[in-house]
């Protein structure tokens, strides 16, 4: 009962910091976009618009009016739901998001599994010999993952899997002959639910290679954290006391060792999705993936304040419930954890 | 995992060591995959570019990857044709001009529809305009001239000119004024349709998002049918996966823009070698430096003209774009009226180095001077770190360039407070018109002497005018043929002595096809005929080849600098052969009965 209403009162300490934390991150991203170089005019009439066309599309957008003015306005829209409307496509920035955050999900999350089964799979890999072949090849494998340039690995897989041996498309979500499937925005999820084998082929073969190369970038880290939690857990007390019962290795291993190692794993878990949720920037670029993290790329390029804006918010307040989640599950699982 | 022990009681290391094999097995399954590639429909072609379709709404178009689509979609009252000669397309004939030139009656083709269904008559084209003018992104290039438009009849409009204009027909040329059906736009005549469009052009829009179109041909067009059955436009976002997709057969036909320059290079070539075929626009894009001339130490004009002297503009379209971007040395492109190709100084680093010597450098004092481009466009990085090499093997002693990048829309905002003292950028003006090039540079509505306090000039950088410059400009847009031509060259002429810009290089929109596509071939605005693509029929080995050769042949640069054309000789407006006529959409006017403009 203790530990229970422990677990709300801290569950609610940090959900009640969640507006502040989104006013703050809100309010910089605002003052931020103002401050850096670039005008959204410039942007959207190039830099040879007459003046009269510029000052008729600056107060248009609003941003003629003053910047206390414009925030004022800004924090009342965001009060009431309301993102606002992108001022380079007039579309609202809802529905934009809407359009790009399941793309990047998706992405996310698919290379998240390819990451924890290949990365999980070779740390485990090398306990039977530490300091072994075995347990040297992943500890290089984790290094060299975690190390490796993402743009260039995009690349380098790219040319050879899309353009030498044209296994797989080069980039994009679906084949141009197919139609995206209506739903979610999850086309792996939509085509299933709609039936249409040629949909998800499609999604398939476009997400093979983005997701596995950001899979492959990704395992290091969970190779290096399952490796060196397994290897402390071995040496643990109540290892050697399970080990002193006489209960077979593997069993110590499996039952006693390794769901402690994958504790501090489910942390990092949890880190890894919040940072996913806003997109693999060079992944979706080299891939021409329309995710949200390309998009906002994009906004900033042409100064888009209210999508930028926007895009912040929403990803902001996905990663901050993300990580509490993934705070409460470990303290769910983890009897030592204290509040 | 793990059941079998080792040595030390632990997981074998045979069982453990799949993990590490998981790897090549997964990419051993990837092989597979490459069966499930889904059929192409039969007719229908794929072209790629980089540019993502946020909106096709003409109100809101303003970037050449949404002018290409609506210029499938749509119908301009005039259009130009790759010669340069004007056709009228939606208008019937010519504007009849009053007396004063205020007032242009344009008579409108009759018998044509919109995608749905609905007459294309006066009534649609005034509602069209007048929602260009209130909402347009570029709703400044009509309402700077236009007073008023109202229909004079069923299948007629008059236009309220502000002053006389007389490349009024290459305005109304410009894709962004293609009319839309009023009844598809009733409740947008003040915010735009994004995601739809209804026009009157020969394919009707079946599917939108900002990443894949859907052009399907529209039955009832009134012109000639499209070649193909259709296309599917899709964006990838970068350079590498656009050219990767093109030589891996993924798409059909590849637009260049926003290809980086050693990629058009390595198409290039593969078209030169028979693997592709290749096809270039008029060249309307101009490539150019500003500089600042109302601050030190440019605002010297023997040092500005040392510069021009000093820009070795045949090395640098040799070095960085082997050729491919021609040397420019005047602001009009040369297809247009109004061209004077030698009016820039030419390269000569003696004459640079006397008047360098004549300013008081070279003599142990060497002029440092800042050299700003766009760092997010990979050729404008070259070319200044070309010419940066040039100038140090030429002038070393008189002249360093201080080489630095900056993003777009940073330098843009940069270039009009005057901090940039020498910007290397480039333009292409929203209709192919020499008023769309002089205008946008030299315009100011606040001169000041030489100076430019407020106007084009200012934005563009130099802040440069000289009095009576603005009343020249403007008498140019009034005047027409050889008068025009003469004062036209004559702002050139007087420009290029104040060395206010350095023009570099002329560039052309390209396109590039697989070896069973048909050569790519644009229209004078610059725009990829995509209802002229189809595919060809199978040819025995050898006779593509030749086929190809023939093409690539006549697309050379020379070709580009005079005025542009089409890289491989005009294919008949025909139906491809693997598209038999029965396979026509219903309805669809037989090729021979369509219009003779085409």
């Amino acid at each position: 009962m203790s530990r229970r209403s422990d677990l709300l009162r801290y569950l609610g300490a940090r959900l009640a910091l969640v507006p502040l934390m989104l006013w703050l991150i809100a309010s910089l991203v605002f003052l931020l976009l103002r401050v850096a170089p670039g005008d959204p005019i410039d942007a959207i009439l190039g830099p040879k618009a007459p003046a009269a066309a510029r000052a008729a599309l600056r107060a248009q957008l609003g941003l003629d009016q003053p910047l206390p003015v414009q925030y004022g306005h800004f924090l009342a829209d965001l009060l009431h739901g309301n993102l606002g409307v992108s001022q380079a496509s007039k579309e609202p920035v809802l529905t934009i998001i809407q359009g790009s955050l399941p793309a990047s999900l998706e992405l996310g999350l698919v290379a998240l599994l390819i990451a924890a089964v290949l990365g999980l799979a070779v740390g485990f890999s090398g306990i039977a010999r530490p300091e072994g072949r075995i347990d040297l090849a992943g500890r290089l494998f984790g290094i060299g993952t975690y190390a490796l340039p993402p743009f260039w690995a995009a690349m380098v897989v790219q040319l050879v899997f899309a353009v030498w041996l044209g296994w797989l498309p080069v980039g994009g979500r679906l084949p141009a002959t197919v139609l995206p499937p209506e739903g979610t925005g999850f086309f792996l999820l939509d085509s299933l639910r709609a039936g249409n084998l040629q949909q998800l082929q499609g999604a398939l073969r476009h997400l093979v290679l983005p997701a596995s190369t950001l899979g492959l970038l990704l395992s290091g880290i969970f190779t290096n954290a399952l490796r060196l939690n397994l290897r402390r857990a071995l040496g643990s007390d109540y290892v050697e006391a399970a080990r002193s019962r006489g209960l077979s290795e593997t069993r110590v291993v499996l039952r006693h060792a390794l769901p402690n190692a994958l504790l501090p794993v489910l942390t990092i878990t949890g880190i890894t999705v919040a940072s996913l949720i806003g997109g693999a920037l060079l992944i979706e670029v080299t891939y021409s993936w329309p995710g949200i993290a390309a998009r906002l790329q994009e906004a900033i390029a042409q100064r888009d304040y209210p999508l930028v804006q926007g895009i912040v918010v929403v990803v902001a307040a996905l990663v901050v419930l993300v990580t509490v989640a993934v705070d409460l599950l470990v303290a769910l699982l983890d009897p030592r954890v204290r509040f | 995992m793990g059941a079998h022990t080792g040595p030390q009681g632990l997981p074998s290391t045979s069982s453990a060591a799949w993990g590490l094999g998981a790897l090549p097995f997964c990419l051993a399954l990837l092989a597979p995959l490459s069966a499930c590639a889904p059929p192409r429909p039969e007719g229908t072609l794929i072209v790629a570019g980089k540019s993502r379709i946020d909106s096709l709404d003409p109100v809101q178009a303003s970037r050449s990857g949404q002018m290409q689509v609506l210029s499938a979609l749509g119908d301009p009252l005039y259009a130009i044709r790759a010669d340069g000669t004007i056709e009228p397309r939606l208008a019937s004939g010519p504007p009849v001009l009053s007396a004063d030139g205020l007032t242009a009656r344009i008579p409108l083709r009759r018998s044509v529809h919109f995608h749905d269904g609905t007459p294309f008559d006066a009534a649609a084209m005034v509602f069209s305009l007048q929602r260009f003018l209130a909402i347009g992104t570029l709703g400044y290039q009509l309402a700077d001239r236009v007073k008023s438009v109202r229909a004079s009849g069923s299948h007629e409009i008059t236009l309220e000119l502000k002053a006389p204009f007389s490349p009024l027909t290459r305005l109304l040329s410009a894709i962004f004024l293609t009319p839309v059906s009023p009844t598809a736009y009733r409740q947008h005549t003040t915010k735009p349709l994004n995601d739809r469009f209804v026009g009157t052009g020969p394919y009707r829009l079946s599917f939108f998002n900002a990443q894949q179109q859907r052009l399907t041909p529209f039955a009832h067009y009134w012109g000639q049918q499209p070649a193909n059955r259709g296309i599917n436009l899709v964006t990838l976002g970068n350079s590498t996966a656009l050219l990767g997709a093109l030589r891996s057969g993924e798409v059909d036909v590849l637009l260049a823009s926003g290809l980086e320059i050693d990629h058009q290079q390595a198409l290039h070539r593969d078209a030169a070698a028979g693997r592709l075929r290749e096809g270039s626009g008029p060249p309307l894009s101009i490539g150019f430096l500003s500089l600042l001339t109302d601050q030190p130490p440019l605002n010297s004009s023997t040092l500005r003209e040392a510069l021009a002297r000093s820009l070795d503009r045949a090395t640098i379209s040799r070095r960085v774009s082997l050729g491919m971007r021609p040397p420019l040395r005047q602001l009009i492109p040369p297809s247009l009226m109004g061209s004077d190709p030698g009016a820039w100084p030419a390269y000569d680093p003696s004459a640079a180095r006397s008047l360098f010597r004549k300013a008081g450098y070279c003599n142990g004092r060497v002029l440092r001077l800042p050299l700003t481009f766009r760092s997010d466009i990979p050729s404008d990085r070259l070319l200044a770190l070309t010419w940066q090499a040039q100038v140090r093997r030429d002038l070393g002693d008189c002249l360093a360039l201080q080489v630095s990048g900056m993003e777009s829309t940073t330098a843009y905002d940069q270039l009009g407070k005057g901090a940039l003292s020498l910007f290397f950028y480039d333009w292409i003006g929203d209709y192919p018109d020499a008023e769309n090039f002089l205008v946008p540079l030299l315009g100011c509505s606040k001169e000041q002497g030489n100076r430019c306090a407020e106007g084009n000039s200012a934005l563009s950088g130099s802040f440069w005018s000289a009095p009576g410059l603005e009343a020249e400009l403007q008498r140019s847009s009034r005047l027409e043929g050889p008068a025009r031509q003469q004062l036209l060259q004559a702002i050139q002429r007087r420009t290029a002595a104040a060395v206010p810009y350095l023009p570099v290089w002329l560039m052309a929109e390209q396109a590039w096809s697989g070896p069973r596509i048909s050569p790519p071939r644009f229209d004078g605005s610059g725009r990829l005929r995509l209802d002229q693509l189809h595919r060809l029929p199978a040819v025995p080995a050898g006779s593509a080849h030749r086929a190809v050769a023939v093409g690539v042949g006549q697309r050379p640069v020379a070709a580009l600098a005079g005025g542009g054309g089409v890289a491989a000789p005009p294919a008949p407006a025909r139906l491809s052969p693997a598209l038999p006529p029965g396979a026509l959409p219903a309805g669809a006017p037989h090729p021979s009965a369509s219009q003779p403009h085409r």
